[in-house]
């Protein structure tokens, strides 16, 4: 059996293709238009979507935290959200087997399943240090890592320089993607990567009710590849589109949609991000962004209004994206130039708190087609009440963290971060998309195998969590 | 020392001798061509004609307080942005396309100015330029030119400082060190310098106090 990997971006060379710079690393995200709507809408870009061989690891940020056995049941425990169609210990094997692979490393993790790490943390920079401190006076409980950057020796994997540009991808090499953690391995055993192509439908036989391959465009031609089996992996966005764009007279709606689940239920993490100011030089730029956090706050705490919670983390953005949360406080001309000055005396957080997926928070087909003639993803969303409790408690947090470290000053912006759902997983036709394994009920050899199956986010970061379920598939399709 | 002239009081100083382009010799050969050439944009812009180019200019410098020379010429890059159709790959739906949206701001701004300075937007002094400018963040969400105007004040802002921080006499003005591979930092923690970095000599100066 022979795979082919398609992707519409390119097949980068991180030493010839990136840079070490802030504007420069435009071409690492997925910037062909997109609408976004809702009366909450969430910018996309470089905020949370990649283009390229090695997909959207190439510019995170490294956290590789795992879910916690309650994100698997949250409907039958707390009364929102969804329940997986599999449980944490199904995937915990996947889980240990990618923190090797990546590897990750970090201080023994005490929170949800509490497990340790396969290398030890990475030494803090100031943010870091303004977190360790900060929780200690607040009575917070913070952890150093978990991060996908090796420390210490792993293969040919160069050790992190601590230069702070992991958003824009590691030219080192020493934080993880695929790119250089599994797709080497894969080339090497006979799989082939196809750059550059586009897929912009995939093929169905109305006689046999199978998927045939997939329609690309390469070059500025359009091709077909055929196959035996399809797995799907474009993300939250895309996915979607590419599944409604694929209709047939068997789909009229769109592949896979006979129960009008196909684009909804997309989530994305409310995440806040406060800064604080403190007379010292933080310099919050070295070291990577990823240094310390906290899960305390990650579960449903009933002495609280609002079910599940939010996690927090150091953050560490660079100029251009500091000038950005100063600028979204109304700071403009003199203002914005005073406060960018003092750049080296602040600090940043960032919390992640776990939005509920809601059916209208969804990927449609706009009218607006881009350069393939494909139509264009309308991404709406909007917050629900428990959402909204959530950002403030975050809020709250952060603050009192920053203030315990000795802020003289703090100031928060609203963002999101993180794409998952879309395509979720469930335990019948009715409440999902695909299966348990990632098979589609409608088309049995069409798979998912990304972010967009997910039912449900946790305020952990995703990332090792999409890589485990793909894990978990491959071991499936191997031994059914 | 930035290149940039910005007064003491408005966090001009800070770092003094600091230039960032200094430590272009450790830099990878990629980088240090990406950082050059916005020493040197062309003077090809290709998206603005000339009068919406000197009405971007006025825009961008009143948002990026740039009243004297040397200066970066934002409005140059965010021209070539458009052309290049370099966009972040989403828009609002309330809004159009980031390079229509440009356009009709720019044609919004000399509508404004002509009903209070009775000349186009370029032309407007800088007090009446800011005025104009403070009206529309103002307004909110509320309809600017058809536009909601918190949208197209986000849109200006992003553009405008991507630019402007992008650049190295900027970063020199703010203390960041710039591209790092392959060198890295060996000194990471709160109050830890490289040798090359400089301290802040005003390190009391917060900001809201000012
Ligand atoms: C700035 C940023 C920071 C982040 N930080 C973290 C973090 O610290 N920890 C974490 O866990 N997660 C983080 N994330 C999120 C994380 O990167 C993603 O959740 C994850 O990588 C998604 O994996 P995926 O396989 O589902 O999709 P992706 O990795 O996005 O892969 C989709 C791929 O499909 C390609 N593609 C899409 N459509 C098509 C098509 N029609 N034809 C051909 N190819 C197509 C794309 O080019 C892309 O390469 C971050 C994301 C961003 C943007
Ligand atoms: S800080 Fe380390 S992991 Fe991050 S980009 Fe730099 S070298 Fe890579």
């Amino acid at each position: 059996m022979a795979g082919v990997a398609f992707d519409a971006g390119p097949f980068w060379d991180p030493d010839a293709d990136w840079v070490s710079d802030e504007a420069g690393s435009h071409t690492l995200y997925w910037t062909d238009p997109r609408v976004i709507s809702g009366s909450s809408p969430v910018p996309l870009g470089s905020n949370n979507s990649g283009r390229g061989v090695g997909g959207s690891m190439v510019h995170f940020a490294g956290y590789a935290p795992r879910f916690h056995p309650s994100d698997f049941r949250t409907a039958s425990v707390d009364g929102v959200g969804a329940d997986w169609p599999l449980d944490y210990a199904e995937l915990r094997p996947y889980y240990e087997r990618i923190e090797a692979e990546l590897p990750v490393a970090g201080e023994h993790w005490p929170w949800g399943d509490p497990h340790g790490y396969p290398h030890r943390p990475h030494p803090v920079g100031g943010n870091g240090e303004v977190m360790q401190r900060g929780g200690l006076a607040a009575g917070i409980d913070v952890r150093v890592g978990p991060v996908a950057i090796p420390n210490g020796r792993f293969g040919h994997r160069p050790h992190c320089i601590y230069r702070g540009f992991c958003l824009q991808g590691c030219k080192v090499n020493a934080k993880a993607s695929p790119l250089i953690t599994h797709l080497p391995d894969a080339l090497a055993h006979g799989a082939e990567v196809r750059a550059d192509s586009m897929v912009t439908r995939i093929g169905y036989d109305e006689r046999t009710g199978l998927a045939t391959g997939v329609h690309y465009v390469r070059d500025g031609v359009e091709r077909f590849q055929r196959a035996a089996l399809v797995a799907i992996a474009g993300y939250s966005i895309e996915t979607p589109r590419l599944l409604l764009n694929s209709t047939s007279p068997r789909f009229p709606d769109g592949l896979l949609n006979d129960h009008d689940l196909v684009g909804r239920y997309v989530m994305v993490q409310g995440a806040p991000q406060t800064a604080g100011r403190f007379s010292e030089e933080i310099r919050m730029w070295k070291a990577p962004p990823p240094e310390v956090s906290t899960e305390q706050f990650y579960e449903t705490d009933p002495s609280k209004p609002y079910q599940r919670g939010f996690s927090v983390q150091t953050v560490s953005p660079l100029p251009i994206t500091w000038a950005e949360h100063v600028a979204a406080q109304g700071h403009w001309g003199a203002d914005l130039r005073r406060y960018m000055s003092d750049y080296p005396h602040w600090a940043v957080l960032g919390s992640l708190c776990e939005f509920l997926p809601l059916p209208g928070n969804r990927v449609t087909l706009a009218s607006m087609t881009d350069r393939f003639g494909m139509p264009v993803a309308d991404f709406h969303y909007d917050q629900c009440d428990n959402d909204r409790q959530l950002l403030a408690a975050a809020q709250e947090v952060m603050e009192r963290i920053l203030e315990g470290a000795g802020a003289t000053e703090t100031m928060t912006i609203q963002r999101f971060a993180h794409l998952v759902g879309g395509a979720r997983m469930g335990a019948t036709e009715r409440d999902g998309v695909v299966d348990r394994d990632g098979r589609s009920f409608a088309v049995r050899n069409l798979m998912i195998s990304d972010g967009s199956i997910l039912p449900t986010q946790g305020s952990a970061n995703p990332a090792l969590t999409i890589m485990a379920l793909a894990a978990r598939q491959a071991e499936r399709l191997l031994h059914p | 020392m930035s290149a940039l002239p910005l007064p003491e009081q408005d966090g001009g100083g800070r770092y003094p001798g600091f230039r960032t382009l200094d430590q272009g010799p450790h830099w990878d050969a990629v980088t240090r061509r990406t950082v050059q050439r916005r020493l040197d944009p062309p003077r090809r812009v290709g998206f603005f004609d000339d009068h919406e180019l000197a009405t971007c200019r006025a825009l961008v410098d009143r948002l990026l307080a740039q009243d004297g020379e040397p200066r970066i010429q934002v409005e140059v890059m965010i021209g070539q942005r458009l052309a290049a159709e370099e966009t972040d790959g989403w828009h609002y739906d309330d809004m159009p396309i980031d390079a229509e949206a440009w356009r009709r701001s720019m044609a919004g701004l000399d509508d404004d100015a002509r009903l209070i300075a009775n000349a186009d937007f370029a032309e407007a002094t800088v007090a009446q330029q800011r005025a104009v400018l403070g009206a529309v963040q103002d307004l909110r969400m509320s309809p600017w030119h058809a536009m909601p105007a918190t949208h197209i004040w986000g849109l200006w802002t992003r553009y405008a400082a991507t630019a402007f921080y992008a650049h190295p006499w900027a970063w020199d003005e703010i203390g960041f060190s710039g591209p790092a591979y392959p060198r890295g930092y060996k000194n990471i923690g709160i109050g830890k310098r490289e040798p090359f970095e400089v301290a802040d000599t005003r390190a009391d100066e917060d900001p809201v106090g000012a």
